[in-house]
């Protein structure tokens, strides 16, 4: 359960993100969409308490960011733009730093990544250096590294980036199934149609600020469009930085 | 809470041993200095010895015309032979260092008792050739006086009456001081090492971290981010170890291998209890150059980058000790209170057996030790800030 409230952030000059509030409940899939550079991805970041905001707040299951941001960490799990991993390490490596940093006693965390392992389809790639991994395969271990501590609450930031046709699917598929699970699932996109089949709740960022919010329903309502694509190009003015 | 912290350093220690490329680097640093040091004395001994051991021989154009002055010379076991066409040619050509040229008026002068010339055809700026110009301009000095004295006795003058004053020096320099110049850059050597160590553990650590994208997913989990700058820190501190281990190590065999005792005609304590008290009078360096190269690699956009300070870093705090070689620092309680410089004069002492004051090694130690937590204070400063992302 995400909750924001007239979030602010400047860079300099530049305001990045202006009063964004939105509710991302439980059991939901919340999306932030926006052209590129509408101020997605540094909402993300304040939610996962990597900038501090200038004004406004962000609760995650009732935690502040900015007072409690270790009781944040403990309950997101993240995806983020930058999503390296360490070359010299093999995957499961990777997945097991994460989760000893969580403070997961190792029996348990060993049977969790196994879990994971299976659930994304990479036992195949589990002792193997990450290094020359293909997107997909480095996309796995970001994923399972991110959710070893079984969070409640799931950030992603732009998941299918740089993803082929078969990737994309299995990841929207693993999206919904995190949804199944009863997880709280935030993710950004600049991709209408992704956002359209995924989510229960439509946030537009255009920017800086939210243009506009609601089901896929309630936006075509609002705007009068009939298909949702026209609905967010009525919303955001155009088309500019979509797909 | 703390065993995360060693969470952190077990990580990054498994990570960077198996980018052997890079430690294997380092490790190469940490040899440098003994083999620098083992192959500098092993030139100048041989030099040393040369000097004394080897007859002189001294090219002479017109030897025909001053019999006396080759038969002296002769006696002082220099060897005369003829000098080439074009003696200045042959000096600037480096084929030989010296020549002595006898000019024809020479003489006719000398018979006349007036003041004769000769003439040296030498350059002074080549190093290798000044013991055997010495050594030329010492005899010819001694027959020139020799003469004189014989000349003032024909007439009746007591040669005292041109010699006002006789000195006589008296060098406090051992043969041992004259070795220790070399033993002096121990120092400058040793921190060079600690630095090399650390510094491309901590690059990728740091640095790479950023460079590689994972720094930002890692700042996400559940931890002071100052347990990060400190986790980073602390798993340099191995390989900086392991380098201070090896430099001494090396220093240890060469004097231990090389013949040093006949190459520089004296023995150079270099025993087991002197290498432990260097290692720990080091310890408090290790942790500092730690400290400083997690705190300039936190602020470095790229490993490259840190790359271009980091060597230069560990320069800074090194050079004063190449200075000592050359200038001698007494171990005043200012001396100490510099970190890295103190323990630099403390190591001094201990290569020349002088007595040691605890007091000295400890306010140095407590000194650096104090500046490496402010350093490292400020690089947990840094880790809580939001630039740390993007360096």
């Amino acid at each position: 359960m995400i909750q924001v409230q007239g979030l602010s952030k400047s860079f300099g000059k530049v305001k990045a993100v202006q009063d964004v509030s939105f509710f991302a409940p439980d059991g939901q899939i919340t999306g932030l969409l926006g052209p590129n550079g509408a101020g997605k991805s540094t909402t993300l970041r304040m939610l996962y308490t990597l900038l501090k905001p200038d004004s406004g707040s962000a609760h995650v299951d009732g935690f502040d960011v900015r007072q409690s941001p270790l009781e944040v960490q403990r309950r997101i799990g993240v995806l983020a733009d930058a999503r390296g991993l360490y070359s010299r390490l093999t995957s499961r490596e990777n997945i097991r730093y994460y989760g000893r940093l969580h403070g997961i006693e190792s029996e348990v965390l060993e049977k969790q990544i196994d879990r994971l392992a299976s659930l994304l389809d990479m036992q195949a790639i589990m002792d193997r250096k990450t290094e020359g991994f293909s997107t997909g395969e480095k996309l796995k271990v970001a994923i399972a590294r991110a959710l070893v501590h079984e969070p409640k609450n799931v950030l992603l930031d732009e998941p299918t980036n740089g993803l082929d046709v078969m990737s994309t699917r299995a990841m929207r598929q693993f999206i919904v199934r995190l949804r199944e699970e009863g997880k709280c699932v935030l993710f950004t996109s600049h991709i209408m149609q992704e956002v359209a089949a995924l989510c229960d709740q439509i946030v537009i960022i255009s920017g800086g600020e939210v243009s506009a919010m609601g089901s896929p329903n309630d936006l075509r309502e609002q705007t009068g469009q009939e298909s949702l694509e026209d609905a967010f190009v009525a919303v955001i003015g155009s088309e500019e930085g979509l797909e | 809470m703390i065993e995360k912290l060693f969470i952190i350093v077990q990580k990054e220690l498994l990570d960077n041993l198996r980018d052997y490329r890079s430690w294997i680097t380092g490790l190469f640093w940490a040899l440098f200095g003994p083999l620098i040091l083992g192959g500098m004395i092993m030139v100048l001994g041989n030099t040393f010895r040369d000097r004394a051991e080897a007859p002189l021989t001294l090219p002479v154009s017109g030897a025909e015309r001053a019999p006396n002055l080759i038969a002296f010379l002769e006696q002082q076991d220099i060897i005369i032979e003829p000098a080439p066409a074009d003696p200045e040619a042959a000096v600037i050509a480096g084929d030989i260092n010296v020549a002595l040229i006898i000019p024809e008026e020479y003489s006719e002068e000398f018979s006349a008792g007036e003041t004769a010339t000769l003439q040296l055809v030498l350059d002074s700026t080549r190093q290798s050739a000044s013991p055997d110009i010495e050594r030329t301009e010492d005899a010819l000095k001694t027959y020139s006086s020799y003469i004189g004295v014989m000349r003032l006795s024909l007439r009746g003058v007591s040669p005292e009456v041109v010699r006002v004053i006789q000195i006589e020096e008296v060098d406090t320099a051992t043969p041992q001081s004259q070795a220790l110049i070399f033993i002096s850059m121990l120092p400058y050597f040793i921190i060079f090492a600690i630095f090399n160590g650390a510094s491309p553990v901590i690059t990728d650590a740091t640095a790479g971290e950023r460079e590689r994208g994972s720094l930002e997913p890692l700042l996400i989990n559940p931890l002071p981010r100052g347990w990060f700058a400190m986790g980073k820190m602390l798993s340099a501190v191995p390989f900086a170890i392991t380098n201070l281990l090896i430099t001494l190590s090396g220093f240890a065999a060469i004097f231990r291998l090389l013949p040093v005792e006949d190459l520089l005609g004296v023995q150079i304590g270099l025993d087991v209890s002197a290498l432990v008290a260097i290692f720990m009078i080091c310890l408090p360096i290790v942790f500092l150059a730690c400290a400083i190269q997690t705190l300039i690699a936190s602020f470095t956009k790229t490993t490259k980058e840190a790359g271009t300070y980091l060597p230069f870093i560990g320069l800074i705090p090194s050079l004063p000790g190449l200075a000592l070689a050359f200038l001698p620092v007494k171990p005043d309680l200012w001396t100490m209170l510099i970190p890295t410089f103190g323990q630099q004069i403390l190591i001094n002492q201990f290569l020349r057996s002088e007595p040691i004051l605890a007091s000295n090694i400890w306010i140095s130690s407590l000194l650096t030790i104090l500046l490496a937590i402010a350093v490292t204070a400020i690089a947990i400063k840094l880790y809580e800030g939001e630039r740390i992302i993007s360096g």
